[in-house]
């Protein structure tokens, strides 16, 4: 498809240069110049459907004791089948997988430590996520609580007094829904309801949505500028073998 | 096509690096200022044509147009890429800053190759220059993808499958390329032939 509309424009581009060609054939330079830019544009905003990509990306959370990851190539399509590497803070490996037909791979935890989590997408693409030890701490920490609320030594306070009330009420009321129920119920929606909401923020983090029409148009600024700057040269040199013969 | 950071080896870098390095002092020693502004125009168009998406095969692949660089520009395609590329890797986030050198390597020499074989016959006439310009397009491409699996060699070990994959994954890119080449050749033809190489005047 892509290749019908460059071949459209390419025969409008010209038929659009030999119009106009003839007229201007005292400033060729400038018709030169002109009409690429007009190329330039047109390929720009004709083909807006094209997805700008050539960048791999993985995104990972931990939930629990599972850590999902999602990957894909920066025009939002899904690295499907391929392989992922887990390593851990120095750099060993700890284990290796493969994405399914949405891009997504799982995985349990082995140990808690620092992860980094590289996708290898092949032909030299490769994107890289990392996870921090926080992130396993906070975990541990909502789970330590809730299932060892009495081994006090490595809890902070404020968290002791926390699991002290709970344990008092949880004598003290009624046997049909303890805290506990109530806490693994609302973690367990928590959980459910913020999934979205995480993956969303994954989104956004992921400066992906291509580049913008002011970097396409900054980058060939900076390469005018250059010309220009070659050509100021160029010009100052012949000027001096002028005036010097 | 643009190799991300941190996949090649460190000596692999370096290598890369010293050749850009090289093919830059040699294009921009070459280079006839005159015509600077056909190099800039050429820079942007490569800049931009990473942009232009094309989503057949497996992985994604963009257009290059280093073909087209490489016919008109010959050795000062190794400038216009590398500034094109190091503006795609801080804007795009294309490749990567430590990859540029083997990345300009790898899509500049083909283009550079090219020149010495095709830009001699675009000036024929018109079966034989077509067919050239389309030839400078396609191959251009295809030595970048084989110099792509060529620097992977140290990383990736097996040479011929992941070269197989880049040349087929870029199978598409090959003749679209060669068709673009083909008009752009035969429009320049038309409208400014001063600026194909070779051009006496």
């Amino acid at each position: 498809m892509s290749r019908a509309i460059l071949n459209e424009i390419d025969r409008k581009f010209s038929n659009f240069l030999h119009n106009t060609g003839n007229k201007s054939m005292d400033k060729p330079v400038c018709t030169k110049v002109i009409s690429i830019m007009m190329f330039l544009i047109m390929v720009i905003f004709v083909l807006p459907d094209n997805t700008f990509a050539h960048k791999v990306t993985v995104f990972a959370w931990v939930e629990g004791d599972t850590v999902y990851t999602e990957s894909k190539f920066s025009g939002g399509r899904k690295a499907k089948n391929t392989p992922i590497e887990v390593m851990d803070g120095q750099g060993k490996k700890i284990l290796e997988g493969k994405t399914d037909e949405n891009g997504k791979f799982s995985f349990k935890v082995p140990q808690k430590s620092e992860m980094k989590i590289v996708l290898l997408a092949g032909m030299g693409h490769q994107g890289e996520w990392t996870i921090l030890i926080e992130e396993f701490e906070e975990e541990t920490a909502e789970q330590s609580e809730k299932q060892t609320p009495y081994k006090g030594g490595a809890i902070k306070p404020d968290k002791i007094i926390k699991t002290d009330i709970t344990s008092e009420e949880n004598t003290g009321t009624s046997p049909c829904i303890t805290s506990e129920d109530i806490q693994n119920l609302v973690e367990k929606t928590l959980d459910k309801k913020l999934n979205p909401v995480i993956s969303k923020l994954n989104k956004l983090s992921d400066q992906d949505h291509g580049p913008g029409v002011s970097d396409i148009f900054g980058g060939i600024g900076y390469i005018l500028g250059l010309v220009g700057i070659g050509a100021y040269f160029n010009y100052r040199n012949k000027k001096k073998d002028a005036s010097q013969p | 096509m643009h190799i991300s950071e941190g996949v090649l080896s460190g000596s692999v870098l370096l290598t890369g690096g010293a050749l850009a390095a090289a093919g830059t002092a040699v294009g921009l020693k070459n280079m006839d200022y005159d015509r600077i502004a056909q190099v800039g125009i050429l820079s942007s168009a490569f800049f931009v044509a990473s942009l232009i998406h094309v989503n057949i095969g497996p992985s994604s692949v963009h257009l290059i147009l280093n073909g087209i660089v490489g016919l008109l520009l010959g050795w000062a395609a190794f400038p216009a890429i590398l500034v094109a590329l190091t503006l795609q890797a801080l804007f795009f986030q294309f490749g990567g800053i430590t990859a540029l050198g083997v990345n300009t390597v790898n899509m500049a020499l083909p283009a550079v190759v090219c020149y010495y074989l095709f830009s001699p016959l675009i000036r024929k006439k018109n079966p034989m220059a077509a067919a050239a310009s389309f030839a400078g397009g396609f191959l251009s491409v295809f030595f970048a993808a084989l110099l792509l699996g060529f620097s992977l060699i140290f990383t990736e070990q097996n040479f011929w499958e992941v070269s197989t994959l880049v040349v087929m994954a870029n199978l598409p890119v090959m003749i679209i390329e060669g068709i673009i080449t083909v008009f752009f050749v035969a429009f320049l033809k038309k409208v400014h032939p001063v600026m194909l190489p070779g051009a006496l005047e």
